[in-house]
This record gives C-alpha cells, structure tokens and sequence, in this order.
C-alpha cells in the first residue's frame, strides 16, 4: 500500500557507462601528469601507462563501481518486491486527510485486508468506515497474478457491485491523491524497465535512485524512486507524465513491525492541482491470514463483516 | 380487508389531535423488531461487540416550473441507520421518515409507521423501515430475518430479475432505484463456496407497492384525470385493493445461482406477485357530498402471480464494464390502453361499471448496459433495455417491442468536491423521454448542497411522459453524520 507500482528491469547498462565515463576521466588525470614526469622516456610511458591503467581500475571500483555493481535497478526492486510479498498478509486501519488548496479538508478513514493468495498472487479488500457518504463503500481486488487482476467496488446505496476495468487502477481513490493502485500489491517487475540513477540521502538513510518506466500504458509515463537501501521500501516517489512531475509521494515514520519497515505516513500530493492527501496509518497487524471468505462479493456487500 | 374505514374523510381536527407516536401501523412491525432486537442482544458476542450509527438529514426545496402542475412543499428526510459489529451475527437498522412535501396525504391515513398491506399511504410525517434484520454468518452460509431490499441483475433502472422488492412510487424517478425499493419481511440465505453463490429468499406474504394520490405530483397523469379536470372540486380517492390471503403458498421466493469468473453470471428464478403496478377496474363513480364531489376513479391495483426465469451476466472488456440481463416472465398481467377503460363521455354523478382492462401475457425482458471511463472521475454509463411482449397485443398501449435507452454521465471536480450527474432517457416507441441533472457542492464530511434540474416530455400514457407536468427544479442541503 506504501509503494506505488514500480517495477524493474535487469539493466546494468547505466552503471556501465557511469564506469566508462570515469575511466576516461581518470585516463585524462593520469596522461596530465604523464608528460612532465616522463618526457624524455617513451618506455617510461608504457610503465606510467600501465601504472595509469592499474590507478584507473582501482579508483574506477572505489569510486564507481562499488555503486554499480552492488545492484542493478532489477535487483533493487526485486528486493523491493520481496519486502511488499512478505507485507502482503495484513490488517491496516488509515486516516485519510484530503487537503485542498484552499485550505479546506476532508477525513476517510479506512480498513484494508489483505492476503496472498495462492494459486492467485494477493487478494485486497478495503472499506471505508467514514465519511458518512462513504461508509461500507468498499472495493475488492483479486490478483491472478502480478500483472493480472480483477477490481470490483461496492456501493452501498446501489446495493449493487460493479466491475472496474483496470484501465481505472491509475485513477484517484475516493477523492484522493492515492491511486486505486495504490492499494494493491506489488506489481509485475517485467512490465517496467528500471535503471539507477544516482545515490542520496532521504533523512539519514542511504537510498538507490531508481528510474521506472512502464512497457505498458500507465497513467505515469516514468517513476523516479527513492528505496532505502537496508530497508528496500520507498521513501519518496516523483511520478511524471512525460517531462511533467504530477504528484509526488513521501513515505515517512518508518516503523519495523514483525521485521516489516512500515511507513506510518504517507504524503501524496499532487503538483497540478496543489491537493495533497496524507494517510497515516493507525494500526497494522501482519501475519493475519484471513481466511479467503473475508475477500469475496459477499464479504464486499458486508463492508469485510 | 375490510377498507370501509379508511375511506372516511378525517376531519382535519382529528389529524391535528392524533397521538404524537400513534401505534396504528406497528402491526407488523413488532414482532420483527422484538425479534431482530432480542436475538442480537441473546447474542454471545453481543458483549464484544461495538454499535455502529449513522444518519443523514435531507432538507429539499422544489420549485415547479409548470404552473398548472400539483405543488409541493418543501420536504425534511432523515435516515439513521445502525449496525452490530460482530464476527458472527450482525444486526442492521435503517430508518428513515420525515415529511416528503406531498401537499395531499390519504384522508384516512393516520398511521406513522409506513404499513405492509395498504397501496397508499401518507408521508407527511412517516416513519419506515427500509432495511432491519438479523443476520449469521458462518461457514460461508449467511442466514437473516427481518425486513430486507434485494438487488438481483444487473441493470441500473428497470433490472427484470429484481422482482422480491416492491417500489414506493410517491416520487417516482425522482429517487434513485434502491430509494424507491422497500422493504419487505423476508427470509433470506446466501450460501457460498468457492466460485459459486446460492441465494434463497422467501417473502411470506404480499408487500404491495405504493402510489402517490391521484392528485399529488408524483401521480403522473392517472387514468381519471381527463375526467376530474372538467369537474370542478373534485376529489379522487382511489380503492385499497384486497391483497391475498397470508398464507404460504401466497408466499414470493426467489433462488439466484450465481458465478464468479471472467465472465460472471447467475440464474435467477422467481416465483410469486408481480412487484410492477397493474390494475383492474371496479366502477367508476361520481358522488356530490356538500361542496365537494367525491369521485371513485373505478379501479384498483391488481396482483397476480408470475414466474420469471432470468439470466445475468457482468464482465469487463477493455476498458469497457458490461452488464445484461434478460428475464422471461411467465403469466405477466398489463392493462388495455386507457381509451377501452370505458369511461363515460360526458362525466355526471352515478356510478359507470367499466370494462375489464386486465389481459394476461408473458413477456421477455432483455437489456445491456455499458460502463466507459471518459477521463479521471468521468464515467460514461449506457444502456439499452427492451420489452417483448407476447401475444395480442392490438389492445395495449405498449408495442410488440417496448425499448428504454439510458445514458448517464457522472463526472467529479476537484477531487470529488463537485459531483454533477447528467441522466437521459429515451423510449423511442412512443418519443417520450427524461432529462435529468444535477450538481453537488461539498463543504465538509458532513455537509453537501446541490440543484437539480429535472425534465419530462411525451404522450400522457408513456412512461416519462405522463410526468411531463413533473418538470421541476430543486435545491437541496444534505447533512450526513
């Protein structure tokens, strides 16, 4: 529920030309000292050379490489994906607070159940517990697999469920700057290519910079992600359409829970608009294991009771 | 029933001086409620268990825009509704009451609580139960009792296999579908397992549905209204009809076998009184007293017992999320159009014997309805529903094929600050159609405000355009806790 769908590609391609471009660098550095210290001995050239090439491959792993080579973007999400797996048996009770620009704010408050699922991925269920107009609305999700799922809401004053196709998934949730996906699990990692951007710092932790990009069509045409590096959860994603930054989500108060980094707080706003939604989680219980009863139509039509 | 007293006028004293909490209407209601109410209290898990409580306040001003059309006052609606949070066994209230602004309300009536066997009823005040009931889970079987609302198909407006629940038309089309269902005593189990859910209902006796006065605004253009427009002071007080024995056999039951797939669909069988309105005539009468001249319009609802056979069906395609549904009824009653009632020409005190109007067909009902997401808070909903009917039909006001076409586009601003709502309907057989439109502003979670604008046109038997004196703004403040 933290994350947003990112996925990763194996590339390693970045990295690489990261390390060509500090060799070139470094071969600059050195052939600058080559010349005085060697004019008159062109042999000499050939030690400086080798010794240059010997500088250049070790400065190259210490400066460059250690970065590189520890993960590539695929990897990085991959332990992402792990990380959201392994919090996909749970309990969450939100609150939801929707602000506009105007000052003016309105409160959701919200259950979400969910498990994994075998022989399908995960199954989602969340309920809205307030506001009035919202009570008991709630929408179900069945994953088939990572990239496959199905979505039904509820409405209680139609009485009726309804299929929501997935071309939907992308859009807001009840109002908010939090996606319909933003409430499922993780997505299929072979339906995004992934590369590393850079190192940085979210408050003290040490993060990848990983840019997404969908092979399939998204709302966001490109994902630029910060994951904490020992925690391999989010801490803050810029999402683009095209060149254009359209909302940014923030992911703080991280808590280990049962050995799951959990972001107690999330921030989403959304740069067009200047509306911003922050959901803070009241309380999560992991391990649950709901039986499958509590994510079907009829659980759904019973607001999870 | 015996109806004679219903039909006294009320001295307009004797409504004023009536008890605040009159127990007429409770009949029926009692032992439901007692038992609805002790069996969640004898629940072992009642002492665990939090209440749930909500409501809303509705207060709403209408403003006529044809002069000649029945006025209304402005009305005050409010709803609590109330649930057990258990594991188990659940128990969930809605009540909801006020005063609708209908100007007229039934002479007789004196009732506060809405009854399960009388066709018209006041709401200037009511109270009524829209949903009570008892319910245990368990196993993935799902038992409750009490007063409830079903929603069987799939289709938005006219759904064919949604035939448990009777409709309240005393403002009709102006209120969404589930707000025109009431609710009915009823027994109810949901077993489900795996991909397959059984349903069974048994509704123990005939709920009838209700219709506003003959002179109140949601009344339409009913069959005596050519008649009692040339009278003048006139007042048309319709027949309570005789409802069927309670007996089990009179009994409704319905059994919907559903499946959960890519594709999913349901059987539904339904047997038991046709919820839609149908009427048979009596005499028409015409009857000077003092000042006034009481005129019968010489008919009475009619109930009769149909089968339908339905099949459903939901999947999503693309982007687009289709529903139909069709439903085969067997021994379906309509009436003849109005020109064979056989009403008198020139109308004159006495009492007119009209003709026989009921005939007896089976009909198939048929329809498809589309969801499309336009944009982000943008959802473009179509559907097309038609009507077979079966037999000779030389007599009816209704085509061999009888087709509605909806369109409904829901669109949010600002993060759903701003919900408008455009509805458009279209019987092509008869060129009759709907307009309607609205926009709600909300302030906070607790306080919304909106208009709507509501439009009507067609032939006076139609089935919008005998609303088409019905066009109408409102202004409406909503309060939700």
């Amino acid at each position: 529920m933290n994350n947003h769908d990112l996925t990763i590609r194996k590339s390693t391609s970045r990295y690489r030309e990261d390390a060509r471009s500090a060799t070139r660098i470094l071969n600059l550095f050195i052939n600058g000292f080559q010349k005085p210290l060697h004019p008159l001995c062109p042999g000499g050239s050939a030690i400086v050379y080798g010794f240059g090439f010997l500088i250049t491959v070790v400065f190259t792993s210490l400066v460059f490489l250690p970065t590189a080579h520890a993960m590539s973007g695929r990897e990085v999400y991959e332990k992402v994906h792990e990380v959201r797996s392994k919090a996909l048996d749970r309990k969450t009770e939100a609150i939801m607070i929707l602000f506009d620009k105007s000052g003016g704010k309105r409160t959701r408050t919200l259950t979400e159940y969910s498990k994994k699922a075998d022989p399908e991925a995960y199954k989602v269920l969340v309920v809205f517990k307030s506001p009035p107009d919202l009570k008991n609305v709630g929408f179900l999700i069945h994953a088939h697999t990572f990239a496959e799922r199905d979505l039904w809401a509820y409405f209680p004053e139609y009485k009726r469920i309804r299929r929501i196709p997935a071309s939907s998934q992308d859009d807001s949730f009840f109002g908010s700057d939090f996606s319909y996906d933003d409430f499922g699990g993780p997505p299929n990692l072979d339906d995004y290519k992934f590369s590393i951007l850079k190192e940085d710092v979210v408050g003290d932790k040490p993060c990848y910079v990983v840019e997404v990009t969908p092979k399939i069509h998204r709302k966001y045409t490109r994902y630029i992600a910060w994951v904490a590096k020992d925690l391999w959860i989010h801490l803050k994603i810029d999402y683009y359409q095209g060149k254009e930054l359209y909302r940014t989500g923030v992911f703080t108060d991280i808590r280990i829970i049962d050995g799951i980094p959990t972001p107690f707080r999330l921030d989403m706003e959304n740069k067009k608009t200047n509306h911003r939604t922050e959901l803070t989680v009241e309380s999560i219980q992991y391990h649950t294991h709901f039986s499958d009863d509590l994510f079907s139509q009829q659980s759904l039509e019973r607001a999870g009771r | 029933m015996n109806t004679d007293n219903k039909f006294r006028k009320v001295p307009f004293n004797e409504i004023s001086l009536r008890p605040p909490f009159p127990i007429e209407g409770w009949g029926d209601l009692i032992p439901i409620i007692v038992a609805c109410m002790a069996l969640s209290i004898v629940s072992p898990s009642f002492a665990d268990e939090s209440l749930s409580v909500s409501g809303r306040l509705d207060l709403r001003g209408v403003y006529a825009l044809d002069d000649d059309s029945v006025k209304e006052y402005p009305s005050l609606l409010g709803r609590i509704k109330i649930d057990t949070l258990t594991s188990a066994w659940r128990f969930h209230s809605w009540l909801e009451g006020g005063w609708d602004g209908t100007v007229k309300r039934p002479p007789r009536d004196l009732a506060l609580f809405k009854k399960y066997d009388e066709v018209y009823q006041s709401n200037t005040p009511y109270l009524e139960f829209k949903e009570i009931y008892i319910a245990h889970s368990s196993n993935g079987l799902d038992l409750r009792a009490g007063i409830q609302r079903f929603a069987w198909g799939r289709l938005d407006e006219y759904p064919p296999n949604d035939l448990l629940n009777p409709w309240d038309y005393t403002q009709f089309l102006r209120k969404p579908l589930e707000d025109r269902k009431i609710g009915v005593p009823s027994v109810s189990a949901t077993l489900s397992k795996g991909d397959w859910t059984h349903d069974l209902v048994w509704v123990p006796f005939l709920v009838p549905y209700r219709l506003p006065m003959p002179d109140e605004r949601w009344a339409g253009i009913p069959a005596a209204a050519t008649i009692a427009q040339t009278i003048p002071n006139a007042d048309i007080t319709p027949q309570e009809p005789d409802l069927p024995d309670r007996t089990f056999s009179n009994g409704n039951f319905g059994l919907r076998v559903k499946h959960t797939g890519d594709i999913e669909w349901a059987l539904n069988l339904f047997h038991g009184y046709d919820p839609r309105p149908q009427f048979k005539t009596t005499a028409f009468s015409i009857t000077p007293q003092g000042a006034n001249i009481l005129i019968d319009p010489g008919y009475v609802p009619a109930f009769h017992r149909i089968t339908a056979i339905g099949f459903d069906a939901a999947a999503v395609w693309g982007d687009l999320s289709i529903r139909a549904e069709t439903a085969y009824d067997i021994n379906r009653y309509l009436d003849i159009r109005r020109e064979l009632w056989g009403y008198p020409t020139v109308p004159s005190p006495g009492v007119f014997p009209l003709n026989p109007i009921e005939q007896q067909h089976n009909t198939l009902d048929y329809g498809i309805g589309v969801d499309y997401r336009l944009f982000e808070d943008g959802l473009l909903t179509v559907q097309a529903q038609q009507t077979i009917i079966f037999g000779n039909i030389d007599s009816l006001y209704e085509r061999k094929v009888e087709t509605i076409l909806w369109a409904n586009v829901k669109v949010g601003f600002m993060n759903q600050k701003i919900e408008t709502n455009l509805n458009v309907a279209y019987n092509p057989e008869h060129g009759d159609h709907m307009a309607k439109a609205d926009a709600f502003y909300v302030f906070s979670d607790f306080w919304k405000a909106g208009i709507t604008a509501v439009s009507f046109n067609g032939p006076p038997q139609s089935i919008f355009g005998r609303y088409s004196r019905n066009d109408q703004l409102e202004g409406e403040i909503i309060y939700s806790w």
